[in-house]
């Protein structure tokens, strides 16, 4: 199944703005971690301090992904 | 440009602290916060900024961190606004306003307001500096302003 992915900051050091990706059916937002770490391993720094989004509400790295989920890379913030 | 009675918080354009205040006869109280671009960052010589923000969602956390605020303190008035783009040195990042019938309800709600911005909301800073190069900022725990 398809699943949106978008890169914010410094994550887009290591992917696109936007991609489309496919994952297994039950995979959960850590499976998507150890995807794009596989895809691009010197994420891994980046990715392990990054929250994951899906639809707009951060989740944990138990929430399991659905066809269609709009998933934000979110590196930390540094507003203000 | 007033700050006051806007409905969304993240803005592309300049922002300014506003001289009017909001029309609240009941407040006594009024805190404004700025966060300004400044010129040097941990020994570096900072020409200027871009900040990125995951627009739909940093507004809406915004407002949800607003109405915690309201909650937890008996406010009058809350707002903030945070900038993106490119941002030039001494221009406003972020305003935060509180209002309320004493001081110390705004003086502590804006310190809580602008913390939670800073911490959890999807927005970045790029810094670009004067020999040509830039960073992602690490996050919040680098920032010392």
């Amino acid at each position: 199944m398809d699943i949106q992915l978008l890169f914010f900051a410094a994550v887009k050091d290591h992917f696109p703005d936007l991609k489309r990706i496919e994952v297994s059916e039950g995979d959960s937002i850590l499976n998507l971690r150890k995807i794009l770490t596989h895809t691009n391993p010197s994420s891994e720094s980046i990715l392990k301090v990054s929250r994951f989004a899906v639809n707009q509400s951060i989740v944990g790295d138990d929430f399991v992904l659905k066809e269609g989920s709009v998933v934000a890379v979110l590196p930390p913030s540094s507003g203000g | 440009m007033s700050v006051l009675g806007t409905s969304s918080h993240i803005f592309s354009s300049p922002i300014f602290v506003s001289s009017e205040l909001p029309d609240i006869p009941e407040m006594g109280g009024f805190v404004v916060f700025s966060g300004i671009v400044r010129n040097l960052n941990e020994g570096k010589k900072v020409t200027h900024l871009e900040y990125e923000a995951y627009a739909p969602m940093a507004d809406e956390m915004i407002r949800s961190i607003l109405a915690d605020a309201r909650k937890k303190w008996d406010l009058l008035h809350a707002n903030c606004i945070h900038r993106v783009g490119k941002l030039e040195i001494s221009e406003i990042a972020v305003i935060v306003e509180t209002g309320s019938i004493h001081r110390a309800e705004a003086y502590d709600s804006n310190r809580y307001i602008i913390d939670r911005v800073k911490h959890e909301v999807p927005i970045w800073k790029k810094e670009f500096y004067i020999d040509g190069s830039s960073e992602w900022s690490k996050g919040c725990v680098h920032e010392s302003h």
